[in-house]
């Protein structure tokens, strides 16, 4: 039990530290209810898959630049396709297509053997041009069901559906993967590339396979961009930075190797919550982000001084 | 970690507690702001003039303001973080008109009322206020038809395809070149909005020696005037847009016969009044109110002391140099570039 809760000590802060935020928020605005549930998941999602996809990567020992870039392609060719044909076949080439953006980001990685930062930077720009070719102007349509998929409860009041729709997608991707050979390789390859070579793991398509996993959650991102405004918009948006800040807050180490991706998904809500306390409390919006920051490296500084105590005793 | 926890909550707490006990002595209303572009003149004057018409209205308490750079999702974020804020009115500059709708109807199906500045939204029952676009172009086009006594050659420098305010602007245009069939429009170029790639496009125009009597911009303007006296080419009427950067070339490049019509930032400002006047039940009879430009040119004595009287070394550069929305808005100079809102300083 102890050893169990010393495991898995940053995530369960993390759960304590979003419960008293949002204890915060409920005494700041008595009137937080369950449509503010709602709002702060609907908010979350894009951040969520942006930071599962960036978390996969990262724990493969890369980091992928291009996933809000990405995310626009989906985006958009969800909303070009949704205008045009039925909703749920177009649902399934932009699944495809992010998947195979993704493993394109994984392969020349690894046949070029040029630096993950550096290819990732590159195809920011390609994908993002890809993005303004299929939709110059923001526009196109959504199918009513995958709009209706993120708003209100489900069953009971209080679990909101979006809430529903990021562990859904992400326990279907990630659980099964986790406990296949592929997600023993994506950690033994981020925990020391060479050793997991000499244990016979195959690197190269390993991380083909964690790019490609990144890319699927990217287009799970742009699904729910495309649900959230009915549109598609080719411009990326802030979701690069915000998903390398959630997976580090969320306790995945930047070199690879440790990890999870609860922990990072802990992290969005709890970034989300923050901008939503500080709204509630009308802090001037110069100054919000400089709080955001300092909360942020406030928590993983003190964070990693509990660890690295607990771990020395 | 748990006392800074604690300490966090308790800091939480007793602010709380203040605002709510500041907003109780006044019983007013409290406007929420929401705006996706940070660091651009224009829009940086936008929020000002909110903030000083808060300050000057004297039903706000308070002016909440959610101001960075994002996109639709998290325009749509910020709106509803208003919402949960309890606010009476949202004043919104929209990245998009069709993306924030489920937000916006979440917010009037709570009688929060609506605003949508410089930009049209599609919810129904949000009211819009922007600057008449049509009519900015209109009345540039007429004037410089008019300095080419009725016939001559122009060209004709627009902003960016399929933008609402561009689209906007060329109907007006066009609206006046059918009023003076002797105007022939000899080059017609999109710059993007983008200063380098205007002043290119001019001094091409200039190179290919086909000539031309006057140029109509559609506020990028400064680099067009640039462009003519770095290529030593003879200057032709230019209409362009109050921005800081031309208004004083107008008084001060010899030669320079010129007008800026007004587009000012300040319609942020005369949104706030708007909601107000919404709030205490004084809503105008159309849901879309238009703020008609005015035209300043440097050839008359009146327009040279209009130019002349708005200008002002304490304005930001960046900013039009028409800081007010007659009519509308009421704070001063002062208060503008103080940009201060309720409940600050």
């Amino acid at each position: 039990m102890t050893r169990a809760v010393r495991k898995h000590v940053w995530v369960l802060s993390l759960a304590v530290l979003l419960a008293l935020l949002l204890a915060v928020t409920k005494l700041i605005q008595p009137s937080f209810g369950v449509s503010g549930l709602e709002s702060v998941a609907r908010a979350a999602l894009p951040f969520a898959f942006a930071t599962a996809g960036m978390a996969v990567v990262v724990i493969v020992g890369g980091i992928d630049l291009s996933v809000a870039s990405m995310m626009a392609v989906c985006a958009v060719t969800a909303a070009v396709l949704m205008e045009r044909m039925a909703g749920v076949p177009a649902l399934i080439i932009v699944l495809a297509a992010g998947l195979l953006m993704g493993a394109i980001n994984g392969a020349l990685i690894v046949l070029t053997r040029v630096p993950d930062i550096v290819v990732t930077l590159a195809m920011l720009f390609v994908w993002e041009g890809a993005a303004l070719l299929i939709l110059e102007t923001p526009g196109g349509a959504v199918a009513d069901w995958l709009e209706a998929g993120i708003r209100g409860s489900f069953l009971i009041d209080g679990l909101p559906k979006a809430l529903l729709a990021i562990a859904l997608c992400v326990a279907l991707v990630w659980v099964p993967i986790r406990r296949a050979k592929l997600g023993l390789s994506i950690y033994a390859v981020g925990s020391d590339e060479l050793a997991a070579f000499r244990s016979g793991v195959s690197v190269g398509w390993t991380k083909v396979g964690a790019y490609g996993i990144c890319g699927l959650f990217c287009a799970f991102g742009g699904l729910s961009l495309a649900a959230l405004t009915g549109i598609g918009e080719p411009v990326p948006g802030p979701y690069l930075l915000a998903s390398v800040a959630a997976v580090v807050l969320g306790g995945v180490v930047l070199g690879g190797g440790k990890g999870g991706l609860l922990g990072p998904i802990l992290a969005v809500f709890i970034l989300r919550i923050i901008r939503t306390i500080l709204t509630l409390l009308a802090v001037d919006p110069n100054v919000t982000t400089i709080i955001e920051g300092t909360i942020m490296v406030a928590v993983v500084m003190l964070g990693t001084a509990v660890t690295r105590r607990r771990g020395s005793q | 970690m748990k006392n800074l926890i604690y300490g966090a909550a308790t800091i939480s707490i007793a602010a709380s507690l203040a605002s709510a006990v500041y907003a109780a002595g006044h019983n007013a209303y409290t406007i929420g702001v929401s705006n996706t572009v940070q660091g651009n003149g224009w829009r940086e004057q936008m929020i000002c003039a909110m903030q000083a018409q808060a300050l000057v209205e004297g039903d706000v308490a308070n002016l909440i303001v959610a101001h960075r750079n994002t996109d639709s999702a998290g325009q749509l974020e910020d709106i509803n973080n208003l919402i949960e804020a309890g606010v009476d009115a949202i004043v919104l500059n929209p990245s998009n008109p069709d993306a924030l709708n489920s937000a916006l109807e979440a917010a009037m199906a709570q009688d929060i009322v609506v605003v949508a500045v410089d930009a049209g939204v599609t919810a129904e029952g949000a009211y819009i206020l922007s600057n008449n676009q049509e009519e900015y172009a209109y009345l540039g086009a007429k004037w410089l038809f008019e300095q080419l006594g009725g016939s001559g050659d122009v060209v004709y420098m627009r902003g960016i395809a399929g933008v609402s305010a561009d689209t906007d602007r060329d109907n007006g245009f066009k609206r006046a070149l059918a009023e003076f069939s002797d105007i022939n429009v000899v080059h017609e170029v999109f710059t993007g909005w983008q200063q380098d790639q205007g002043k290119q496009q001019m001094f091409d125009f200039l190179a290919t020696g086909i000539p031309f009597d006057g140029v109509w911009t559609s506020g990028i303007d400064n680099v067009i005037v640039d462009a003519f006296v770095e290529s030593g080419a003879e200057l032709v009427p230019i209409v362009g847009a109050d921005n800081a950067g031309f208004v004083q070339y107008l008084t001060e490049v010899e030669g320079l016969r010129g007008a800026a019509v007004t587009n000012p930032g300040s319609v942020g400002g005369a949104g706030i009044a708007l909601a107000v006047d919404i709030l205490n039940g004084e809503a105008p009879d159309s849901k879309t109110v238009l703020v008609d430009p005015v035209l300043w040119e440097n050839g008359t004595d009146a327009g040279r002391a209009t130019i002349m009287a708005a200008q002002n070394p304490n304005l930001d550069p960046e900013w039009p140099v028409s800081v007010t929305v007659p009519g509308w808005t009421d704070y001063t100079m002062q208060q503008i570039i103080a940009c201060e809102g309720p409940g600050d300083g």
